[in-house]
């Protein structure tokens, strides 16, 4: 088979895939940058998100973009207010915290199982259809959903560097204490940096669900390649969590042309578990130990 | 109102008196079934199955076994598809409430792990696993209501080589023990027939990604893709992203029930085409009925295996009729496993299995090829496991 | 004694200084209604002995957790010793040929080791790292019993485990496997509260509240910590092998996150910082599942809600009831 064609095909399929969990790692890490919590919900935001999306197009109707648009702001104001009411005891009490996103976790998914039923929808697709470009085939559907999460990148790039609260975001993910001393309210930014962080979740799997089928139990793999992301990138790193996430995209769609696809997964968790030991800041280095 | 109070008075008492005569007992049924997680949509049409039967003989007035009328009642736990978990639930419907009979376990590792349990308190059971451990001559209560690819393999793919000219397959399956075990068996049928299952990927059952694998497949330049072992859901997102990787071949599957899953995932356009393994043919009369009610109790169109089911609890049934009692779970057992040619919502049913389990209590039914036209199977070929297809 | 005179001294409320007197009241009560408790399966059909056998299994595992938390690492992948030890004696026996009884030992004693060497390297780690890493880890065990199929039966899992045989006595009925659950709980309690009476016990405790002042009065973090886990990790082990003796079948899908979360809730919610912290947890939740058979979804939605409030507004658990009640009526 042509190698060249089949590595090209691999590239692109691990890109799509890349950008999925970079959208999944940088939440995850900007919640952790934040609030120094260990977000183990971060994964049933993903599933709200996607099924924010669902309920949005399939029973109301509504347009795909409107729908994905929608479900952020939802999941942006929902976020802020668990924050705020829920997870504020455990500001800063890390492994505490940990372990009330653990009970979060359980709340959001098996409220979602009452809702929705344990049996994965779907939603009808955006696009139909492939485009062959230099003799890799991409689904169109696939392209488009690598285009809105292109946008929403540049969007929160732009946010963060350029926006006062943007960059008050980043001063308290930095060193949370100078920004205080700088005038940083936390009262603001906790809440806000919780919201965006599971908002970039819940964008990941509204853009994802015309792609897989919704289900409640969705969001537990996105959760634990988030977890690898962010070892690899350094935890607290938000330009780490975005390389890693596309390295880690790439390194799988690689790994399984190569061997079988357990074999793929576990090979992968032991280099991220080496990587982490080996590299306690993160492979960029900006992360902390 | 006084005019009226005698006939009220009349008729409450000539129904009290009709209640008292026949003292109804109940039989209680219990369902060891998966209601959460993977593999609920089979747990849940093995529990509705039962009771749409339950139901039906509850109206007539009851279980009629030896002039004793019995109310029919089932009891059903959600085992998660989780060994430990069914054994837990074996525990309590067997000490606790007391059952005999079981539909169910749904999967095959909850069912090799209760069968110690169920075999040695005498309770039958009635598994959808398709490991060909379950059914074996020291164990005789456990029986199979549903056909397995060991069955069904061999006929529709020598059919498909013969008539459709499939050279090369390909399959995507769960890495687990039914992906497993179907996987082995489907190799071995398509060498059998002359052709080959060149390339088998496993995947982790929740995966929803299949694009990687699909291009490693597709690389090894295969004709046909075969979706059998997957879940509904899966099989319509394997199809989804074939056709969206390029791939022009013929998709089939050659086992478990899913059409209307694969239509709603994939869509119709995706799904146009597919060669299905069936296990209903709505042309017939009793079929068409068993759908009827069974929509219109459960708001859903029945899945594929709830049919055998529905058959199952009536043989049951049956069998508690010939021997005569309902707590003498040995005879029930024996009388079953000598029905045969029984009418079922599926045709005529009797046992099989003695070749490849050392035991007849492998369920009979018979199937068929379909192809999908319109988000729709046509039927196009009839075949039984003696027979082969026609 | 000069404590208790400052306490009484400092304290408002008359006297009662001692937590001696404060205990007595309570102590003979409490010992007695344990030993109801513990008899109590025995006498209530064989449904009851199952729980009970279960929630005794899961005190040995979660006093492991227990131990482990209190080095001060708090482990998110407790599933993995748990599966090594029963997958271990499993093997041992049947490729061996080594009795149940020894196979278990080994399969500990192996279990010990392979969490040593583990522990060696990861524990350098700290605070959320060391739980990302112990949840990767429990990850990649299962996905290598799933994959190792030739030794481990893969998804399949293992069947038609032989049950356990000590001199001719055989473990088979649930009555006299309660009785061997029962006396691995009551050991690992007493091991426990054992263990952290001695230097050793203090040593680790010491690390567990200051990592760096313990450091600097010349105790080795590290070497304690990995003496801690490989510890909490063989009770893992041991608790696993109990577990495939009992259910007689053990696949990879028993031991994975849901496991790992599930000690971490008993352990919780029974008190991390009581010695009887797991033992409540594990009386708890084990049967909890029974009472909501027929609403999965609700009891866990009570389980998540259950965590974060006794996070919250009692972090000492049930075990840390008690005293709230005491301070309570002492006003």
């Amino acid at each position: 088979m042509d190698w060249q064609l089949l590595l090209g095909q691999a590239t692109a399929n691990g890109l799509v895939v890349g950008l999925l969990y970079l959208l999944m790692a940088v939440g995850f890490t900007l919640v952790f940058g934040v609030m120094r919590m260990v977000n183990f919900a971060h994964g049933e935001f993903y599933m709200l998100g996607a099924f924010a999306a669902y309920t949005l197009v399939v029973k109301l109707s509504l347009p795909f973009l409107l729908a994905v648009a929608l479900s952020v702001v939802l999941a942006i104001v929902f976020g802020s207010l668990v924050e705020w009411l829920v997870l504020k005891p455990f500001r800063k009490d890390e492994l505490n915290g940990m372990i009330a996103t653990i009970g979060l976790a359980m709340i959001l998914q098996n409220v979602a199982l009452l809702t929705f039923g344990p049996d994965p929808v779907s939603l009808p697709p955006i696009a139909t259809g492939a485009s062959t470009v230099l003799g890799v085939t991409v689904a169109n559907s696939r392209l488009y959903v690598v285009g809105f999460a292109l946008a929403v990148l540049l969007l929160l790039y732009a946010f963060l560097r350029h926006s006062p609260v943007g960059r008050g975001l980043r001063a308290v993910v930095e060193d949370a204490d100078i920004a205080a001393i700088h005038g940083v309210r936390a009262r603001i930014y906790y809440p806000l940096g919780f919201g965006i962080g599971i908002g970039l979740a819940a964008i990941a799997g509204a853009l994802m669900a015309p792609l897989f089928s919704v289900s409640p139990f969705m969001g537990q793999t996105p959760l634990l390649k988030a977890f690898m992301v962010v070892i690899l990138g350094g935890l607290g790193s938000i330009p780490g969590a975005a390389v890693a996430g596309l390295c880690l995209g790439l390194l799988e769609s690689y790994s399984t042309l190569f061997m079988s696809s357990s074999t793929a997964d576990m090979l992968i968790f032991i280099l991220v578990v080496v990587g982490m030991l080996a590299f306690p800041r993160g492979l960029i280095g900006r992360g902390e130990a | 109102m006084k005019a009226h109070a005698p006939q009220f008075l009349a008729a409450a008492l000539l129904g009290g008196l009709a209640l008292g005569a026949s003292a109804q007992e109940t039989l209680k049924i219990g369902a060891l079934v998966t209601l959460s997680g993977p593999g609920a949509a089979w747990g849940q049409a093995m529990k509705n199955a039962a009771e749409l039967a339950a139901d039906k003989v509850n109206a007539a007035g009851g279980l009629d076994v030896a002039g004793r009328k019995y109310k029919v009642e089932i009891v059903a736990y959600d085992d998660k598809y989780q060994a430990g978990e069914a054994v837990t639930v074996a525990n309590r419907l067997v000490f606790e409430d007391k059952v005999k009979y079981l539909i169910g376990p749904t999967g095959s590792a909850p069912t090799l792990a209760v069968q110690p349990i169920t075999e040695k308190n005498q309770v039958l059971t009635s598994t959808l696993g398709f490991t060909n451990k379950a059914l074996s001559p020291d164990k005789p209560f456990s029986f199979r209501p549903v056909i397995t690819t060991y069955e069904i393999a061999d006929p529709q793919i020598a059919w498909l080589v013969k008539q459709h000219g499939v050279k090369k397959a390909g399959g995507l399956f769960p890495n687990d023990e039914s992906g497993q075990v179907i996987a082995r068996d489907l190799e071995a049928a398509y060498k059998r027939a002359g052709g080959e299952l060149s390339a088998k990927e496993f995947f982790e059952r929740e995966r929803v990604d299949f694009v990687p694998l699909l291009t490693r497949m597709l690389a090894r330049g295969i004709d046909t893709i075969e979706l059998d072992g997957n879940s509904p859901g899966t099989a319509g997102l394997i199809a989804k992203q074939a056709r969206e990787l390029g791939f022009k071949g013929k998709i089939v599957r050659t086992g478990g029930p899913a059409t209307a899953e694969i239509v709603n995932v994939a869509g119709k356009e995706v799904s146009e085409g597919m060669m299905v393994h069936a296990v209903l043919d709505a042309s017939q009369p009793a079929m068409q009925e068993y759908i009827a009610s069974y929509t219109a109790k459960y708001k859903v169109a029945p899945n594929g295996f709830s049919p055998s089911y529905y058959d199952f609890t009536n043989m049951l049934f049956e069998s508690m009729r010939r021997a005569g009692t309902v707590s003498d779970s040995a005879k029930v057992a024996q009388e079953l496993g000598k029905l045969s040619n029984f009418e079922g919502v599926l045709g005529k049913l009797s046992w099989t299995g003695k070749e490849s389990y050392g035991t007849d209590h492998q369920l009979a039914v018979p199937f068929y090829v379909a192809e999908i036209r319109n988000g729709v199977e046509v039927v196009r070929a009839r075949c039984t496991v003696a027979e082969g297809c026609k | 004694m000069t404590t208790q005179v400052i306490e009484s001294k400092l304290s408002p409320v008359a006297s009662a200084p001692a937590p001696a007197q404060r205990r007595s009241p309570w102590l003979v009560p409490a010992a007695l209604a344990a030993l109801l408790l513990a008899a109590a399966p025995w006498m209530s059909g064989q449904f009851v002995l199952h729980l009970a056998i279960l929630a005794c299994i899961n005190v040995v595992i979660v006093n492991g957790l227990s131990l482990i938390d209190r080095c001060g690492q708090l482990s998110f992948g407790h599933s993995a010793p748990v599966a090594l030890g029963a997958y271990g004696s499993v093997l041992l026996a049947s490729g061996t040929g080594l009795g149940p009884v020894v196979s278990t030992a080994l399969a500990a004693i192996g279990v010990g080791l392979v969490s040593g060497l583990l522990g060696w390297v990861i524990l350098r780690l700290r605070g959320v790292y060391f739980v990302l890493v112990t949840f990767a880890f429990a990850e990649l065990v299962r996905l290598i019993l799933l994959d190792a199929a030739p030794i481990t039966g893969g998804a399949n899992g293992i069947a038609s485990i032989p049950p356990l045989q000590v001199a001719g006595l055989v473990f088979d009925t649930r009555e006299r496997f309660y009785a061997l659950a029962l006396g691995a709980a009551i050991a690992s309690v007493l091991l426990m509260v054992w263990l952290f009476r001695r230097p050793l016990g203090q040593a680790l405790n010491a690390v567990a509240a200051n990592p760096t002042l313990a450091e600097s009065t010349g105790l080795s973090v590290l070497r304690l910590q990995i003496v801690g886990y490989m510890g909490g990790c063989m009770l893992a082990g041991i608790g696993g092998a109990l577990t495939a003796r009992y259910i007689g079948f053990i696949s990879p899908e028993s031991f994975n996150t849901g496991a790992s979360v599930a000690f971490i809730t008993m352990l919780v919610i029974g008190g991390r910082k009581s010695l009887y912290g797991p033992v409540l947890g594990a009386l708890v939740l084990t049967p909890l599942p029974e009472l909501f058979r027929g609403a999965v979804q609700t009891q866990h939605i009570f389980y998540g809600a259950a965590l974060i409030l006794i996070l919250r507004f009692l972090p000492g658990g049930i075990a840390g009831l008690p005293r709230l009640l005491h301070k309570g009526v002492a006003k």
